[in-house]
């Protein structure tokens, strides 16, 4: 659906994101994962033909990124990080009016503003919703023509636990319905729940791609941890490759002796500090 | 039906923003106005007016509304729509030159200005030409006190020479000026029409040219691309 390959771009002479390689399958999320000014959402406007004097190549269904004609923007939906709503209108006007610059069938706006929790405030004036009110209602914004690829910037960014579950749920029902999502965040514990691959941008350039899965799993060490009582209640850890090397754990384990026992996997936070050596959040 | 959604949304903006609220207000003052001057000075007087206000309603609304829906980031949906630069400058185009059309005759019709057709033909594409105008400096400045200053000298360009001409400077060269055209098309005047609309059309296809550039430059940069 979506492959770039040696893509450079650069707002003055020096070149602000280079070598930029990755392909994204139809029905995958894709997340992007990285720190403010990393060059993630000057790769999202090339993308969506926002930007278009780059070098390289940027294809997103079968079409160069800076040869799209208008009807291309049918199948793209984009939230924005940042609400992007006629403040004086209500939520439901908003959606109508956006929604009637597509051609294509809508969704259903009442369906629609319930699966946000939004079914008793589409009357209300945009300027008397809440930030998290307003993201859900630009989050819906993105969805209502039903586009095949979706660019979702932050979704969750200003939710609270529920909404933003509600949110992460939404996004796997799309998934699940074959829409391609572009994940742009810094929130890694969502990158590594949502996402099937994703791609470390640090400095304009990607550090790793891969799953989060197998970058945790190739870059991190599994640690086991247990509890045994001598005396007072003792912990030890140690890694899970070597645990026939830790006589102490043997003993324990023979003489039944151990009161709990754990294992813990570096987060994918973990790993972008080590792959990259900068910290998220 | 893009073109009529994007409309009727203007439309519905200006009005939801007080746009309209405004414009009523002008529009009774104005016509109040021209009851109080003698019966001679109506048509100059409304001529002004109308000219300057109505028609140019474009220039000033335009800074509001681009920079209201800057400040909104609404652009930044527009963008990424199927809306293309064209749409959305005749979008801004008619829907104010609909209300400055409507405004304007108001003014005309208690001034008792003759051929109405031919005023609120002027009218229109005054608004039209405005309207380009102001989007030109919208869609260069980031705030409203900017829009202001950088109006200032298109002001002066626009709304001097259409001035000494209503007032009896009526050399034939003016006539290359946009405004004196328009003066005369308000004022109802249609002397030499075609070849008045022909050099007006020059002047707005030119500045329709300079606004569709500048339009699609700020949808494409939509969003703040900012290092």
């Amino acid at each position: 659906m979506i492959k770039v390959s040696d893509l450079s771009f650069s707002y003055t002479e020096e070149k602000f994101i280079q070598d930029i390689n990755f392909e994204v399958e139809k029905g995958e999320i894709f997340g992007f994962l990285g720190p403010s000014g990393a060059g993630k959402s000057t790769l999202q406007k090339i993308l969506t033909g926002l930007l278009r004097n780059y070098e390289g190549n940027s294809v997103v269904d079968g079409v160069e990124s800076k040869y799209y004609k208008r009807n291309f923007y049918e199948n793209i939906g984009v939230d924005f990080e940042f609400p992007s709503l006629y403040e004086k209108l209500t939520g439901r006007e908003n959606l109508k009016f956006f929604g009637s610059l597509y051609s294509k069938k809508l969704r259903n706006i009442d369906e629609m503003l319930k699966m946000v929790g939004l079914q008793n405030d589409g009357e209300k004036k945009v300027c008397d919703y809440s930030k998290g009110m307003k993201s859900r209602l630009n989050f819906i914004k993105a969805l209502l023509h039903n586009p095949e690829i979706l660019f979702l910037d932050e979704p969750t960014s200003g939710l609270d636990p529920n909404n933003s579950r509600d949110m992460k749920n939404i996004i796997l029902e799309e998934k699940a319905k074959g829409k391609t999502i572009i994940l742009t965040t810094h929130n890694m514990v969502d990158a590594a729940e949502l996402c099937d691959r994703v791609a470390f941008i640090v400095d304009g350039r990607i550090k790793a791609l891969d799953s989060p899965h197998n970058l945790i799993m190739s870059k991190g060490a599994v640690k086991i941890k247990y509890s045994y009582y001598d005396g007072i209640e003792k912990t030890r850890e140690c890694l899970l490759k070597k645990t026939s090397e830790d006589y102490k754990l043997k003993e324990l384990i023979e003489k039944n002796q151990i009161l709990s026992i754990h294992s813990s996997e570096p987060t994918l936070s973990d790993i972008f500090m080590e792959v990259t050596g900068r910290v998220l959040q | 039906m893009r073109k009529k959604n994007l409309f009727v949304g203007d439309v519905r903006f200006q009005f939801k923003y007080g746009f309209y609220f405004v414009y009523t207000i002008f529009t009774v003052i104005y016509a109040s106005l021209i009851y109080v001057f003698p019966h001679s000075w109506k048509v100059k007087a409304a001529t002004i007016m109308i000219f300057s206000d109505p028609a140019a309603m474009g220039l000033f609304f335009m800074g509001a509304i681009i920079l209201l829906e800057k400040s909104e980031r609404v652009l930044n949906s527009i963008a990424v729509s199927p809306v293309g630069a064209d749409e959305y400058i005749l979008s801004k185009v008619i829907s104010i030159g609909f209300i400055s059309t409507v405004v304007g005759l108001i003014i005309a019709f208690a001034a008792d200005i003759s051929n109405i057709p031919m005023v609120a033909f002027g009218i229109f594409v005054g608004s039209a030409f405005f309207t380009l105008v102001g989007l030109i400096i919208a869609s260069n400045t980031k705030s409203l006190n900017q829009f202001i200053v950088s109006t200032v000298p298109i002001e002066i360009i626009c709304f001097l020479p259409p001035i000494f001409y209503s007032f009896g400077y009526e050399k034939t060269f003016m006539l290359i000026h946009p405004g004196c055209i328009l003066v005369r098309f308000i004022s109802g005047n249609s002397d030499y029409l075609l070849m008045l609309t022909f050099i007006l059309l020059i002047w707005i296809i030119t500045v329709y040219l300079i606004a569709y550039k500048n339009i699609k430059k700020m949808l494409q940069q939509t969003g703040g691309t900012k290092l």
